[in-house]
């Protein structure tokens, strides 16, 4: 194996794993919201507010990319609040339905707005993304939802999660903690947009669409939603699974395009209903297994 | 005016023809099913088939269609509902299942037919027109407005009147109390399924007839209005699915009239967002546990 | 599970092992259409003229020993895809030249990437008047823009019809129907054309009514459309259905059969702007549309531009000296000149924008005809 080889194996998907990396952060987006029992899917939303914002002031103010990248977090969090104190008090789908509603006047929004050029976007956005930066901005996401986990508002997320009104007897503010989280999420979908768009060179308002909600939420449920790194390990696993099956549809000379939705929805399916904590719990169930059976064995 | 009025009532009819299905399984199960949009879709294709390949008159091919349609429904209850049933997370999981299998269907079309926009052959319905005090209005369109009228009626019908309609309201009032007094909670639902994606199936085939389109992404271009509707007019209440239809079909035509075209959809989920906010159970919709 | 990672792994291995290769006898180039997706429909057709391109060149010995090699990927119409697919021409497959994507949303996205690593690409189908060979000057671009054709229809539309102003119906949340729209407005405003109204739709919508009462209400005499041609159709059956006669003119999302296909006699009469005269006796063209039809298609104005693509590609090497590497047939672009190809004699403008003539057509009796 050359040195040159191994580097044009790299060329050759570094976008994957690029892309890996910022799914990965827009799933964890929708699981710290979904961390205290709120589906919120609105996240295609904050991650446009992201990039647009980033690629605005790229444009506009010569500030440096770092602080373009911090309002692009921001922002979007700014956003959630005032959002969050309608639309948290609705449960389950209807907080869904209400947060696909903003989404979609959101998308509309910049559909229709003529400083960014509707919907051919902006374009020629400087390249200022660099595949480490995503990895970084994905590690301290996930740094600080681990840090959440184990402290007091770890536990009160999860006594929400579990019985919001027996929490609520027992002093947790609810309303506040599932604000946060949202916050927290929409800042996460906020950086992942911004780093996105200055990797992919443009920003459009089809970006950020119904279907790409879907696509984080799947992510996460794919991957698992009773860990934290849950929601990394199904963005990695269905982002690299097309260019899988790009080389099995070669092989088997089926079309592309209808095997991997085939594929997409049968993964979802088969999860959801023989894996309902994701494939993150895959080898926790396999070494539980192994143990019956040796136990089995030893009876 | 009127053409536009015309126009709001038809656009309106096709949204309530797609919601009332849509709703009837949320009000039995409180789980929306985003699978209808996929058996809406395929049964559209199933008509396109039938009368393409078979050579079916629509009036012959479109109750095969809705036949098809509703045992397709309960295929849905089957493997993405039933399985999730008494799991504290169904809610959810049961949102996702129905976009996996609405996912695998939709590659199937795919496969199978591409992506090619498709159209009933010419003829297939008369294309007529009349005038009504200076509107235009379709043979089509009237007979669509007709059957989503007929439709309501008969859904009314059957949830009030048969004993199969008792049930499900029994079922969708507590699963755990029409148990106990006897009834079959799993064949309920599955009857449930089958009338939801039955109306589901004649609502596509109608969207394709009326639309001269059917395509693999066409459940989608409705999906979310669909969505609206359900919401708007009280989830699970028939009535105010139709009623919320009709209304969100003026909104809309009313806003291009009005304010303009670029505003429509925002307007229309604005207003969605707002009753959500503001009025939770909707226009129709009991007044029950929508909050927290 | 297992077969799909030993398939990776197979394909792993398979990467390693891969020889240097001997660029004098095969040359490969890279198309990525959308083959799924919204855009699939244009997708289809375009494959359909590379494939026959391909192997028309190869048969035709234009290229003495040098044997092109195609290698077709799906971008799916999506920027992610496109992406993926062309860092896989440029460093795995060892593409010499790219032809594609089908959208210009997906080419703004993708090919910045071609332009670093000094692979030609040459788009076939975007339209789209900025953007596209401003990326760089590896971007060699065969399809005319908008701009290119509407101006030019226009004038011929109004030497027939003598319209005194215009209405303009477009999808606004599209690039490709948005960019389609701009240079319509753009073109009405330098005719000197008042436009009375100007109204918008989705790209998901299926029904128009609204649209078009709204505009109807206006009494235009001529109505510019800039809509997919799943849209199109739909649009222009409405509007006959409501009884509404005015003159219609589509942008470049109307060049396909399937306008006729799915719109029948509303159809009739209306005009289009295209890159590709259909009915020109050239032989060139007419070998063309013998061969798709023997192949069982249908060409539209999508196939025959990447028919044309590959043609270019072709020429660019021939020019270079029968040599196959990126920067000979970037070198050879600069010389292609009033090359004989299905669109009409070719060359490339200073901008490296493809040049050669336009036509309008109209639809008469279930085809397109060209309007002289």
């Amino acid at each position: 194996m050359s040195l040159e080889s191994l580097q044009d194996l790299w060329l050759t998907y570094q976008s994957t794993v690029a892309f890996i990396g910022l799914n990965g952060l827009l799933a964890l987006s929708v699981y710290t919201t979904l961390s205290c029992g709120q589906l919120s899917l609105a996240q295609a939303a904050f991650m446009a507010i992201g990039a647009y914002a980033s690629a605005i002031l790229t444009f506009h103010s010569g500030l440096p990319f770092a602080v373009n990248l911090a309002a692009a977090t921001l922002l979007p969090a700014l956003v959630a609040v005032p959002l969050g104190l309608p639309v948290l008090r609705l449960k389950g789908v209807f907080l869904a339905i209400a947060t696909i509603g903003f989404g979609e006047v959101v998308r509309i929004f910049f559909v229709n707005l003529d400083y960014t050029n509707g919907a051919l976007g902006l374009t020629a956005v400087p390249q200022r993304t660099s595949i480490w930066m995503i990895y970084a901005a994905l590690s301290a996401a996930l740094f600080v939802l681990w840090r959440i986990r184990g402290s007091r508002a770890g536990y009160a997320l999860e006594a929400i999660r579990e019985d919001e009104p027996a929490a609520r007897t027992m002093g947790i503010h609810a309303a506040r903690y599932k604000l946060a989280m949202l916050a927290l999420g929409a800042s996460f979908a906020g950086l992942a947009g911004a780093l996105e768009a200055h990797y992919t060179y443009m920003v459009s308002p089809s970006t950020y669409s119904f279907t790409r909600v879907v696509d984080m939420l799947v992510y996460a449920v794919v991957g698992g939603t009773s860990v934290f790194y849950g929601p990394v390990v199904g963005a990695t696993f269905l982002t690299a699974l097309p260019e899988i099956l790009r080389e099995i549809s070669a092989r088997v000379g089926l079309a592309p395009g209808p095997l991997r939705l085939f594929v997409n929805g049968a993964v979802l399916l088969l999860v959801i209903l023989f894996l309902p904590e994701g494939i993150s719990s895959l080898p926790r169930r396999v070494r539980a297994w192994l143990r019956s059976r040796r136990e089995a064995h030893a009876a | 005016m009127g053409q536009q009025i015309v126009n709001g009532l038809f656009l309106g009819s096709i949204y309530a023809l797609f919601a009332l299905g849509y709703t009837l399984v949320f009000g039995v199960l409180d789980i929306l099913n985003l699978a209808h949009q996929a058996v809406f879709m395929i049964c559209a294709y199933a008509a396109l088939v039938l009368v393409v390949h078979l050579h079916m008159p629509i009036f012959a091919a479109l109750p095969v269609a809705v036949l098809a349609g509703g045992l397709l429904g309960m295929v849905v209850d089957r493997i993405a509902f039933r399985p999730l049933r008494g799991r504290s997370d169904s809610n959810i999981a049961g949102l996702i299942s129905s976009i996996a299998l609405a996912t695998i269907l939709e590659a199937a079309v795919l496969q199978f037919f591409g992506p090619d926009v498709e159209r009933f052959p010419f003829g297939t319905v008369p294309t007529r027109s009349i005038q009504i005090g200076g509107a235009v209005v379709s043979e089509l369109q009237i007979v669509i407005i007709a059957i989503a009228v007929a439709m309501l009626l008969g859904l009314t019908w059957l949830l009030r009147r048969t004993r199969l309609g008792r049930r499900i309201r029994a079922v969708a009032e507590s699963p755990k109390a029409a148990r106990v007094l006897g009834v079959d909670v799993d064949r309920i639902i599955s009857a449930s399924f089958f009338v939801s994606s039955a109306l589901g199936a004649a609502a596509g085939v109608l969207f394709g007839l009326a639309f001269n389109n059917v395509a693999p992404d066409m459940g989608r271009s409705v999906e979310l209005k669909g969505l609206a509707v359900i919401v708007l007019g009280g989830m699970g209440s028939m009535p105010g699915a139709a009623l919320a239809g009709v209304a969100l079909g003026l909104l809309e035509v009313f806003t291009v009239a009005w304010i303009g075209s670029s505003y429509r959809d925002a307007v229309a989920f604005g207003v969605l967002f707002l009753v959500l906010v503001l009025r939770p159970r909707g226009l129709l919709g009991p007044a029950a546990l929508r909050e927290a | 599970m297992f077969a799909s990672v030993r398939s990776l792994a197979a394909t792993a291995v398979a990467l390693l092992a891969l020889p240097t290769l001997s660029a004098a006898e095969t040359v490969k180039i890279g198309a990525a259409f959308s083959l799924t997706g919204n855009a699939a429909a244009y997708g289809a057709q375009q494959k359909a003229g590379v494939q026959a391109a391909i192997d028309d060149v190869n048969k035709s010995g234009k290229l003495k020993g040098i044997t092109l090699e195609l290698v077709l990927e799906d971008d799916a119409t999506s920027k992610e895809q496109g992406i993926a697919v062309f860092q896989r021409f440029i460093n795995r497959d060892k593409v010499s030249a790219i032809i594609g994507p089908t959208l210009s949303t997906t080419a703004t996205a993708a090919d910045p990437l071609a332009q670093q690593a000094r692979t030609p690409v040459v788009p076939v189908s975007n339209t789209a008047p900025k953007g596209i060979t401003d990326i760089g000057d590896y971007v060699w671009r065969v399809s005319l823009t908008e701009a290119q054709v509407i101006p030019s229809a226009l004038k011929v539309a109004q030497a027939k019809i003598g319209f005194k102003n215009a209405a303009i119906l477009y999808g606004n949340d599209d690039a490709f129907t948005k960019g389609g729209f701009d240079v319509m407005k753009a073109s009405l405003e330098a005719a000197g054309i008042p436009i009375v109204d100007i109204q918008t739709f989705a790209t998901k919508d299926r029904d128009f009514n609204a649209q078009l009462t709204a505009l109807k209400a206006k009494n235009p005499d001529f109505l510019m459309v800039s809509a997919l041609v799943e849209q199109a159709a739909a649009i222009v059956s409405q509007a006959r259905q409501l009884g509404w006669n005015v003159p219609i003119m589509g942008g470049n999302g109307f060049n396909s059969p399937k306008l006729m296909a799915n719109a029948g006699p509303a159809a009739e009469g209306v005009m289009v702007g295209t890159a590709w005269n259909k009915a020109s006796a050239d032989p060139v063209n007419q070998a063309f549309i013998a061969g798709q039809k023997a192949r069982g298609n249908d060409p539209d104005q999508f196939c025959a531009q990447a028919y044309t693509g590959v043609l270019v590609i072709a020429d660019a090497i021939a020019q270079a000296g029968m040599k196959g590497g990126r920067e000979d047939i970037k070198a050879g672009f600069a010389k292609v000149k009033d090359l004989p190809t299905p669109l009409g004699k070719f060359s490339f403008l200073p901008s490296r924008d493809g040049n050669h003539a336009a036509a309008v057509q109209v639809v008469k009796n279930g085809k397109f005809e060209i309007l002289q």
